[in-house]
């Protein structure tokens, strides 16, 4: 997403969640994240503040990427593909995830391609890496334009359960693999977006995760990094006759771009913090334990005990 | 907005239901209590299975999981009164890939064959439920009631005589998981609305046949153990799994999403639907 584009949600952004409840951080060692796109995890309603947070937890970090990126950019396709896995390496090394994996499905043509396919792959992912929780899309989203986003969401969101199926590709057993299914997702929350993406939950961040979430997307200059959004916000506001004043202290529009980033993340994290009573946040559709058994939960409750 | 709408009982004018399944036990869990009702009123129902239901088993193969799921299915609609059903074979967890027109005319031709007054439909606009292939059965289910009118579909089938038949009610149903699931919509009129159903008369029926579907069933309770096992909890009762224990999780559940579903009206069970009657297709003030 362009810098640009955050501007201008930016001004019609109006949350209309008054309050959330605030979620812990589920127990467990491994995360994984899987999104179409090099930057999706770190995007303003994205993930990279609570990826920060589960990695200062002691969490290993994985990054799947669907595709190869090769519209981002203004290289060409195989250029802006090598440019940008290289930034998103760069981008999971500041929130310390270990490893990106792409898939290198054509970007922005996953709207065809055999999605039992792609949920195959992260099946196999999920068995490998057998996350305790696992980060993506909200495959519920309206007004998602990019079906990049949502397919790679709904062939996510059922590869973690099914991963803990011995009937589905049972080939994967053969290479040592085990079932494994995902025990806590959370899907991209932001319902000034349309009502499909609700959130039910806000994760606070620390000052630190904070900082890495708005470094991280600052990290894909090759999209985020030309300077374009501060010459452009500086051309409207010269209209009426007003101008930034801390734009005439940076170096060049570059750095002065790289402050809007910064304002953005920034101002998104403290406007989610508020709706859960803390100064940073981030807002997230969890769904897990037996949300999926809605008829057994309260049985559960009232019968569950701890393993001793 | 209108308020949702409480019927005592689901009624159907016509005599005669289909009910579509993508998979699993969903249509007993979601709507075997209504069908059962309308059974009872004198309806003759029929059950579509698309999927084969190959995966849902907890250490069986998946050949042998999908003949046991398709004999207990059998059982099941026997006890709830189904007068037949169709397994349509498609694999189970796969119906993404499947060309939706190829599920969408299969379903057509029995719609058109069987030519219910009423048709059971996986909602494929509920949010927040897991399994997507209630959402591709659910889309091809609906696009075939719209379509299975149009004399311009099947030509071939129309050919050999199985004419165009229009339905004229359409309950959704979904698991119960979608928070907004009871927000009505703008207008009743193309634009299915939210129901509540009383099915304490059909209740017992409806466990009666979900005890049937026995593979299931175990597997649901192992995949609960499973759950809670990985997040340091545990049920007693499901310390040794046997049959009795299967029976009672399949039982607990059935009455938990009764319960549920009757959530804020009188009745004691319930199912909840997106319904699509009269007001459906003609406006209130113009009849």
């Amino acid at each position: 997403m362009h810098i640009a584009i955050l501007l201008i949600l930016a001004a019609v952004a109006a949350p209309a969640q008054d309050s959330l409840p605030l979620g812990k951080l589920p127990p467990g060692r491994v995360l994984l994240v899987a999104q179409p796109h090099h930057d999706d995890h770190t995007t303003d309603y994205g993930m990279g503040g609570l990826i920060a947070r589960f990695v200062e937890h002691g969490f290993e970090g994985y990054y799947v990427r669907g595709s190869n990126d090769e519209k981002d950019g203004a290289h060409g396709y195989g250029r802006n593909d090598i440019i940008n896995l290289k930034e998103t390496w760069d981008a999971i090394r500041i929130l310390g995830m270990k490893k990106v994996i792409s898939l290198n499905w054509r970007n922005d043509f996953m709207n065809p391609i055999p999605l039992d396919e792609l949920r195959e792959q992260l099946i196999f992912v999920i068995r490998k890496y057998r996350p305790d929780a696992v980060l993506g899309h909200n495959p519920w989203e309206h007004y998602q334009k990019n079906p990049d986003h949502r397919n790679v969401a709904r062939a996510l969101v059922e590869a973690c359960w099914l991963a803990g199926y011995e009937t589905v590709h049972p080939e994967h057993f053969d290479l040592g693999l085990k079932p494994h299914s995902v025990p806590h997702y959370y899907g991209k929350g932001r319902l000034d977006w349309g009502l499909g993406q609700i959130s039910n939950i806000a994760m606070e961040l620390n000052e630190s995760q904070e900082r890495k979430k708005e470094l991280a997307i600052a990290a894909h200059r090759n999209v985020y990094g030309s300077g374009g959004a501060a010459r452009a916000l500086s051309a409207e506001l010269a209209k009426e006759g007003k101008y930034i004043p801390e734009f005439e202290r940076a170096a060049g529009e570059l750095e002065a771009s790289d402050m809007i980033t910064h304002w953005w993340m920034n101002w998104t994290s403290r406007q989610i913090g508020r709706k859960a009573g803390v100064k940073y946040a981030g807002s997230h559709n969890y769904t897990g334990g037996l949300y999926h058994l809605p008829g057994l939960r309260e049985f559960v409750a009232q019968n569950a005990e701890p393993v001793r | 907005m209108r308020r949702r709408q409480f019927i005592h009982f689901a009624f159907a004018r016509s005599s005669k239901v289909v009910l579509v399944v993508a998979a699993d036990a969903e249509w007993l869990l979601y709507a075997g209590g209504a069908v059962a009702g309308m059974i009872s009123s004198g309806a003759e129902a029929h059950l579509i299975r698309i999927g084969n239901d190959e995966k849902q088993s907890w250490d069986l193969q998946p050949e042998e999981t999908a003949l046991r799921n398709r004999r207990e299915s059998e059982v099941a609609a026997k006890i709830l009164g189904i007068r037949s059903v169709v397994s349509l074979g498609f694999r189970s967890s796969e119906l993404r890939d499947v060309p939706h027109t190829t599920l969408r005319d299969r379903l057509m031709i029995h719609i058109r064959r069987l030519r219910p007054g009423v048709l059971f439909i996986p909602n494929p606009h509920t949010e927040h439920d897991r399994n997507l292939d209630r959402y591709y059965a659910g889309a091809a289910a609906e696009d075939a009631w719209h379509c299975a009118r149009f004399a311009n579909f099947l030509p071939a089938a129309s050919d050999h005589g199985l004419e165009p038949h229009l339905v004229s009610e359409v309950y959704y149903y979904a698991p119960p998981v979608d928070p907004r699931r009871r927000e009505p919509e703008s207008t009743a009129t193309f634009v299915p609305q939210p129901l509540q159903t009383d099915i304490g008369g059909a209740f017992a029926r409806k466990l009666e046949a979900a005890l049937a579907l026995d593979t299931i069933n175990r597997d649901r309770a192992m995949r609960l153990k499973q759950t809670l096992e990985a997040s340091g909890q545990r049920l007693r009762v499901l310390d040794s799994v046997d049959g009795a224990v299967v029976r009672r999780i399949a039982e607990e559940n059935v009455r938990g999403l009764a319960r549920i579903c009757a959530g804020g009206t009188s009745f004691a069970q319930a199912e909840e639907f997106r319904y699509a009657g009269i007001d459906f297709g003609i406006p209130r003030e113009y009849r």
